[in-house]
């Protein structure tokens, strides 16, 4: 299955960074050096096994946005799954910035109605009274984009808040991903676990949780645990985790190494991190200090061929 | 040693109110005898931030918004040996400190990798020869800062430039200087390189060093592995390492686990329960509190010939949090372990993942034995340490 991914938004505001951060595992700190987009730039980004992410990396100087906005307007907007619109928080020109989104709204919704629209208000680590920030935007927005509905999150690339965005936005590309959702709950029962988090190989953004009962991989509220207990855990941890995972792999990489697997038996909690399908990774998190993490890898190691056929179904 | 350092109440004058105070503060009692370090350099040179990354977790970026220092102010930091960090404004002179610099056990030097002009270096002879007056046997440590700044080649260039200048000007003033051994160090808050120069720095002022590297050899030669450490966690300073050379790849890894473990330990820690591991209790079964498996009896092994002896303070049952990450799919991989060997010191390791799954018990034993000795050699510190 193939979907069509739009990244737009002025030249500079932080594109191309961000894709190379989620997809290719570059460090923050090297972004700096990446080249200025010019025209398009295509990418196929392979997502879970079948799932082909075609990405759309749109320049965004003014040149290329008039071009869009005419000449090529059918060819950009035509069958488009998700359109990412980037805003640079500190943007210098921010009226010409709304003008150019509400143009690619246009375009949208005459050729790709049913798209799926993320506004992210991007490098906020520059920004003094963020939320603030976010609120005026947010309003201004969504009175901008009238009826169309909007997911709008504050991100950048310097912390964990850019993967949370990008697991809300593949998670709408995942059709069946509350069957994944059910499935990690009765696993979890079986294990013991509090919580049980599925992680994308590469990217290692959350495709779906035990704890989210309708599969959005959401973590607005604190959760409770599924293990019956009254555990209320920390709600940014999914996306922080996300982060964490994808920063060492990086230092693994410097060092050749390829990061496996971990186990970690500590004071408050216990858990276990390893392959579950050939595209995921299981995060089981263990509270119940009687359960041993050996125990939990041997549950994984069985529940590894029911995965794979489920994860192939919540593609369809 | 510790006994010649004239005891000093450490009142830290401490201009950065904005920020909680440096982590060593909260045992802060003035009675234990604590080894002076002085911080040297002229303004702007990155000597505040240097202490506020690696002892109070500031993020590097934020150094930016460090305030001037104006006077000198102590800082109070608990490594294995109990520290007191000097840090200085840039125009202090060897008279202005107060105190004869030849109570310091390491004077640390801070240039700027991009200062090449005369000011640093005469300020740092002048500091040099004073302390060497009255302390000859002083550690002479200069970082050559901000070295992120530099490609590689200029880097090095002027690394090397400034040692050469820092020796001459040395020898033209009296012969006899030519017995001070400066040690260079290329540093950044960036990037590890400054904590593997201040563990460095740390390692000199260890007395029981040799112990604690010998027991990371014996770890190591019992547990087929090429490399361990013993990290200062909150510091992410490595206290010693085996004999083997360090490899700063190999080094950098440990510190970010090290890291990854740290935060990671914070995101699921369920706030409406307490801790599941009660605290020691006179339980004899060491199997109630050492949960999952990993049993802390030690089981029958033959690379070891000592049997470990059993220790009062610190009784067994205990419990000590431990992690590893396996680093390869296929065999032979690696496995980095991580064990708590005190409260404020872990061992991290690389082991053939084939020992590690293979012969789980024989590493937890060797892990009970190193963690012992450890234990006893800080006991006798800290008793020194108190008696003084
Ligand atoms: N401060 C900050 N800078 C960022 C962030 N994301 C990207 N940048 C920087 O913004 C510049 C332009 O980024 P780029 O990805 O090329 O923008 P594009 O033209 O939209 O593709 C680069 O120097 C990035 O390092 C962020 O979250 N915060
Ligand atoms: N590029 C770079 N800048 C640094 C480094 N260390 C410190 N700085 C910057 O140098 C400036 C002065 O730092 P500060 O610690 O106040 O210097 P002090 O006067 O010697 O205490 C600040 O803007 C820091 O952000 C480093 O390793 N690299
Ligand atoms: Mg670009
Ligand atoms: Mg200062």
């Amino acid at each position: 299955m193939k979907k069509k991914v739009l990244l737009m938004g002025a030249s500079g505001s932080g594109k191309t960074s961000m894709r190379s951060l989620i997809f290719s595992n570059n460090p923050a700190s090297l972004t700096s050096r990446l080249g200025a987009t010019i025209d398009v730039e295509q990418n196929h980004v392979r997502f879970l096994g079948d799932l082909i992410l075609n990405l759309w990396d749109c320049g965004g100087q003014d040149s290329f946005m008039d071009s869009y906005l005419t000449t090529q307007r059918p060819t950009i907007f035509q069958q488009v799954g998700v359109m990412i619109y980037v805003f640079d928080a500190e943007s210098h020109e921010p009226i010409k910035d709304m003008e150019y989104y509400r143009d690619c709204l246009e375009g949208l919704r005459y050729f790709s109605p049913e798209a799926a629209i993320f506004i992210l208000i991007h490098k906020m680590d520059l920004i003094r009274e963020p939320q603030q920030l976010l609120d005026k935007r947010r309003q201004e927005l969504q009175e901008v984009s009238g009826d169309v509905s909007i997911q709008l999150f504050g991100t950048t690339i310097f912390d964990q808040t850019l993967y949370k965005a990008w697991s809300s936005i593949v998670h709408t590309l995942i059709p069946n991903a509350s069957i994944l959702s059910k499935h990690l709950s009765i696993f979890a029962q079986a294990c013991g676990a509090t919580e049980v988090i599925l992680f994308e190989r590469t990217t290692f953004l959350v495709i779906a949780t035990s704890s989210s009962g309708t599969g959005v991989a959401s973590s607005a509220v604190p959760t409770y645990a599924k293990d019956g207990s009254d555990h209320q855990l920390e709600p940014t941890r999914y996306e922080r985790t996300s982060e964490l995972i994808k920063a060492f792999k990086y230092t693994c990489s410097r060092v050749r190494e390829e990061f496996h697997t971990l186990e970690l038996d500590l004071h408050d909690f216990s858990a276990v991190l390893d392959e579950l399908t050939k595209n995921t990774y299981v995060l089981v998190i263990l509270h119940d200090p009687t359960i041993e993490t050996a125990a939990v890898k041997l549950n994984i190691r069985l529940a590894r061929s029911k995965f794979e056929t489920l994860q192939a179904d919540s593609l369809n | 040693m510790a006994a010649n350092h004239v005891s000093y109440d450490a009142t830290s004058s401490n201009g950065r109110a904005s920020r909680p105070p440096l982590n060593g503060s909260r045992h802060s009692s003035s009675s234990i005898q604590r080894t002076k370090v002085l911080v040297l350099g002229l303004r702007r040179s990155g000597k505040s931030s240097i202490q506020q990354v690696l002892f109070n977790n500031l993020p590097p970026k934020q150094s930016f918004y460090l305030e001037p220092t104006y006077r000198i102010v102590k800082t109070q930091i608990d490594t294995v040996v109990p520290l007191e960090l000097w840090d200085t404004p840039g125009h202090a002179t060897p008279e202005s400190i107060g105190i004869p610099i030849g109570q310091f056990r390491s004077l640390i030097f801070v240039i700027d990798i991009r200062d090449l002009y005369n000011q640093p270096i005469t300020k740092l002879v002048s500091f040099v020869t004073a302390a060497y007056q009255s302390n000859p046997d002083i550690n002479i440590e200069v970082f050559v800062h901000k070295s992120e700044k530099l490609q590689e080649d200029d880097k090095i260039e002027n690394f090397r430039h400034i040692q050469e200048r820092v020796t001459d000007r040395l020898l033209d003033l009296a012969p006899e200087y030519e017995n001070i051994q400066p040690n260079f160090y290329l540093t950044s808050i960036y990037d590890h390189s400054l904590h593997e120069a201040f563990s460095r720095v740390l390692h000199k002022l260890i007395d029981s060093l040799p112990y604690l590297e010998d027991m990371l050899n014996v770890f190591c030669a019992n547990s087929q592995s090429p490399k361990a450490f013993l990290f200062d966690t909150k510091s992410r300073l490595y206290v010693a390492t085996d004999a083997s050379p360090v490899d700063t790849a190999t080094h950098n890894l440990c510190c970010d686990y090290l890291e990854m473990l740290t935060s990671f330990g914070t995101l699921y820690k369920s706030t409406a329960s307490t801790s599941r591991h009660s605290p020691p209790t006179t339980s004899e079964d060491p199997q109630l509190l050492s949960s999952n498996g990993a049993s802390l009896t030690p089981s029958p092994t033959t690379s070891t010939g000592v049997p470990p002896q059993s220790s009062k303070k610190h009784p067994k049952e205990m419990f000590y949090p431990s992690a590893a990450t396996s680093l390869h799919p296929s065999t032979p991989g690696t496995t980095l372990t991580y064990h708590e060997i005190t409260s404020s010191l872990a061992l991290l390791a690389l082991v053939p993942t084939s020992v590690y799954e293979g012969r789980r018990g024989l590493l937890e034993y060797n892990v009970v034995f190193f963690r012992e000795g450890v234990q006893e050699i800080c006991d006798v510190e800290k008793e020194t340490r108190e008696g003084g």
